[in-house]
């Protein structure tokens, strides 16, 4: 044993301040060079910079980041020579007595990734839900009081791009990393360095995004349509940039999962035999490693178009605005069930818990998750309703919109069937999973009326659209991480939070939200478009109704991240072990998680949901001496 | 089990009066976007029916919820742990799926009637490129509508072209609009009519609906369209009767006489100027 830590680990460890070192300087070179050798000639240059200026900056600062953070280190030091890691190494990589720093630098380890992507997530979600409460406030007039148009729409792109980077990673990002491993019995990722990345990833996403408001805001909102993207300022930039980043890190998580999944069950797993929750991940990677390169290639051509001058979605210059529409969407609408089917699985995964009993239908419950993914692919158009193309696969996109009702439905089934004459415990996670199913049928419902072309017509870009994927998204994915965090963190953390205080909590936040929305539903098919500053007057009575209920809203969300804080990081509240009793692999393992998860590989006997004999999943016994050498 | 009995009893029976109250109130409410031309009326058709058939299956499921959630819990404790190990039903797994597949079949072959049918909201251009003749009782009234950030225009090609601020249509006669952009993406919302479409620089983007009541009505653009896109409205568009807008479209003329001679000829998409798309 080496007392003088290595040169590698000394970087390691300095990681965050040499990678934001690293950013510094790489934004400095990327913006000297894009505004010096290539904006010479380009006639887009703005008083803050150039496009080519800003994007190679952004591009280097991240590229600066990352090789700070010591991503490069390993690639390079073999190239150089060096020895491989020994094992007292990899388990410094993998975060082994590292304390509270190893949560801020990069480790290979899948439970400090998945703490550090919840930590994140939810910095996203509130950062994303203050720019939601200064675009209610703003809308409580029909005329602009607190914002002026520029500023309106900088917050809304702000809070939906943000929010689609939080929802993106929100389930399968903390949970996902963190139980994965675990629940297959497995000591690792496929590719540990890789998952580090995908997380790594995330801040300079974010803090690209939200440097957009140095250079002027962008006023496109999410969706990022072009032709008016060529025509935005330098701050859409920043959106295209960060949009890129959250891409890769989509893609490259998903390729990770898949690996992992595949190849590194325990013995005793059959695909047949993986948590509920496993299969909702290894569909959405599918969904995110297939659906992401289109976002990223998209991006890329926009890139081109503000630097470049390659006009592919304009159409004086030879391009189109719906190839921007097709790709964007080809990639956006297998992104919502990025969102919603891992929520699916979580919630199937907890269900059994509470109801004290097997899963009832795991198989139709695979399929429904599955049958989502695939259908997932082929519903884009419906975007493009009233846009003017192609009008004769109208028919062909409103029947694989509306077929998709067909898998989500078996979802309800087994949530019915599981909660089927049994004797549920009505902890607060339980509240939250309720909740889910009614506020996705209610997304689901309100889905119905967009699927079909000719009420579309009057529903198309209204706030009624609004309303129902708030209803998919918030009721449903935020919901379900909220219900995962209350039953997860006693693992994840060893502490608990107050779960009676909860119970208030949940009412506050269940009842302002179906406010919220439900006005929005109403707003909607009265006839108000979606992120408008001003409207007609007749709405103000319902945009104030879901104005107010939306301020009350973020305050039950604020009281939630402050019960959270408070109990968890200032008062520690120790959890016990397994406080909801679950058979759970990922449950019998000690708390804190071992660095390397188990002793010895498990071997798995059954599916976890034997709550009738109470028979454990796997063979946890100790290493048998004679068979593993000792 | 007598309770348990009585207790769905009971949730079905509610479900009932839930679900045929529900579809009557629907019935008789008006349901959006209204009675204004041929293609609300047929919007509003679809939307009664798909709520018709949404509400009673939506209100089972809550139904099922509630009862399973909270009225098993009612019921006085037996033992901690539940009553059966179900682990799936195939006869329950294979009607769930047959009749929401049924539902949902109905629902995709209604829908491709309704649109075949009717041929309702937008569509790129299918019609002849040579202008249209003046409008008959048979023959659609073409008007343009013309994009940009950040307010419409309108052309009634079958007036010699001209181009107005405001719109105004006749009621009981069929029309054509031809929805285009000058700029970026705009969408032409009529929500009276029914009439949205997305208005794209360089396509012709068609809509046909027939005006069957007088009034006043708003149009907005429905697509972000920039800084103004929310105050890309106006509450003055109008249908009028047939002799109004005789009157109307005869003044209109006279206005538009002296600078007919530097409007674009009409045409079903116009060139924008790269200057629009790129900003200075």
């Amino acid at each position: 044993m080496s007392s003088r830590p290595t040169l590698a680990r000394r970087l390691n460890e300095w990681g965050l301040l040499l990678g934001v070192i690293g950013a510094v300087i790489g934004f400095i070179i990327g913006f000297a060079i894009g505004t010096k050798a290539i904006a010479g000639s380009s006639d887009l240059d703005h008083s803050l910079g150039s496009d080519p200026g800003i994007l190679l900056g952004y591009a280097l600062s991240a590229v600066g980041f990352l090789a700070g953070m010591g991503f490069l280190n390993y690639p390079i030091g073999r190239l150089l020579g060096a020895k491989r890691p020994s094992e007292e190494d990899n388990a410094y990589m993998h975060g082994e007595g590292g304390g509270l720093g190893r949560y801020f630098r990069m480790t290979t380890d899948h439970k400090v990734i998945g703490l550090q992507y919840l930590v994140m997530i939810l910095v996203f979600l509130f950062v994303g839900g203050l720019g939601a409460m200064f675009i209610r406030t703003e809308l409580l007039t029909p005329v602009p009081s607190v914002a002026n148009a520029q500023s309106y729409l900088t917050l809304v792109g702000l809070h939906s791009t943000l929010m689609i980077f939080m929802a993106s990673a929100a389930i399968i990002g903390p949970f996902g990393n963190y139980f994965v491993p675990i629940m297959i019995g497995t000591r690792n990722m496929a590719f540990p360095r890789l998952e580090a990345l995908t997380f790594w990833l995330l801040p300079p996403a974010g803090l690209i995004l939200l440097s957009t408001v140095f250079l002027g805001g962008f006023t496109t909102g999410w969706t990022g349509y072009a032709p008016l993207a060529d025509q935005n300022v330098l701050g859409m930039d920043s959106y295209l940039m960060g949009f890129a980043l959250i891409g890769l890190s989509i893609g490259l998580s998903g390729l990770n999962m898949i690996a992992t999944i595949l190849t590194k069950r325990a013995p005793g797993m059959p695909l047949s035999r993986m948590p509920i929750f496993v299969w909702s991940v290894l569909v959405t990677s599918f969904l995110g490693a297939l659906a992401s390169p289109a976002l990223i290639a998209a991006v890329l051509m926009e890139m081109f178009s503000r630097t470049y001058q390659t006009t592919f979605f304009v159409p004086s210059g030879g391009g189109s605005p719906y190839l921007w529409e097709n790709l964007f969407w080809f990639f956006g609408h297998p992104e919502v069930y990025i969102f919603v089917i891992p929520a699916f699985g979580l919630i199937m995964e907890m269900l059994p818990v509470f109801t004290r009993r097997p899963l009832w239908g795991y198989r139709v419950g695979v399929g429904g998750m599955v049958g989502v993914g695939l259908l997932s692919f082929v519903v884009w158009q419906h975007h493009l309703f009233v846009s003017g193309i192609a009008p004769s696969l109208r028919p062909f996109y409103m029947f694989s919109t509306e077929m998709i009702s067909v898998p989500t439905g078996i979802i309800y089934l087994v949530a019915l069937g599981s909660l089927w004459r049994a004797r549920t415990r009505f902890s607060t996670p339980m509240l939250f999973i309720f909740a889910f199913f009614f506020n996705f049928l209610i997304g689901g419902f309100t889905g119905v009326f967009l699927s079909d072309v000719p009420s579309d017509f009057s529903l198309h870009a209204s706030y009624f659209v609004q309303a129902h994927f708030h209803y998919t998204i918030m009721g449903g994915e935020v919901f379900a991480l909220m219900g995962a965090i209350v039953y997860y963190l006693p693992k994840m953390t060893g502490r608990t939070m107050d779960i009676r205080l909860l119970r208030y909590q949940f009412w506050a936040v269940f009842l302002t939200f179906n406010g919220t929305f439900l006005s929005l539903i109403a707003v909607g098919i009265l006839g108000m478009p979606r992120r408008v500053i001003s409207y007609a007057a007749y709405l103000q009575p319902l945009n104030d109704s879901a104005s107010i209920f939306a301020l009350a809203l973020g305050l039950s969300m604020a009281l939630f991240l402050g019960i959270l804080i408070w109990e968890v990081v200032i008062k520690q509240r120790v959890a016990a072990a397994n406080p909801w009793e679950s058979l759970g692999v990922e449950w019998q393992v000690p708390t804190p998680v071992p660095t390397f998860n188990f002793d010895r590989v498990p071997v798995a006997w059954s599916l976890p949901y034997d709550y009738d004999t109470g028979k454990p999943a796997a063979d946890f016994g100790p290493a048998v001496p004679a068979l593993s050498g000792a | 089990m007598r309770n348990r009995a009585t207790a769905i009893r009971i949730v079905v029976i509610v479900w009932i009066v839930a679900a045929v109250a529900g579809d009557v109130a629907l019935a008789l409410g008006p349901i959006p976007p209204g009675q204004a031309s041929d293609l609300a009326s047929s919007e509003s058709l679809v939307i009664l029916l798909l709520a018709e058939i949404a509400w009673p299956v939506f209100s089972a499921v809550l139904a099922a919820l509630f009862f399973t959630l909270v009225v098993n819990r009612l019921a006085p404790p037996t033992a901690e742990v539940s009553a059966e190990a179900l682990r799936g039903n195939t006869r329950a797994q294979t009607t769930w799926i047959v009749a929401t597949l049924v539902i949902v079949l109905s629902l995709a072959v209604y829908g491709t009637v309704a649109l075949a049918i009717d041929q309702p909201g937008a569509g790129i251009s299918t019609v002849s490129a040579s202008l249209p003749q003046p409008a008959s009782a048979d023959q659609p009234l073409e008007v343009q509508v013309i994009a940009q950030q950040w307010w419409f225009t309108y052309r009634y090609p079958s007036y010699g072209g001209i181009e107005t601020a405001q719109l105004v249509l006749p009621v009981n006669q069929k029309i054509q609009f031809h929805i285009t952009s000058l700029d970026v993406t705009h969408s032409f919302w009529f929500y009276a009519l029914g009439v949205k479409a997305d208005a794209v620089s360089l396509n012709d983007n068609v809509v046909t609906a027939t005006p069957t009541q007088t009034g006043t009505y708003r149009i907005q653009c429905s697509e972000l369209c920039g800084l103004w896109h929310g105050n890309m409205a106006d509450n003055t568009a109008m249908v009028v009767s047939s002799s109004a807008f005789a009157t109307w479209i005869q003044q209109q003329t006279t206005l538009d006489a002296p600078i007919m001679k530097f409007l674009a000829p009409y045409s079903h998409t116009y060139e924008p100027s790269a200057q629009l798309i790129y900003g200075s």
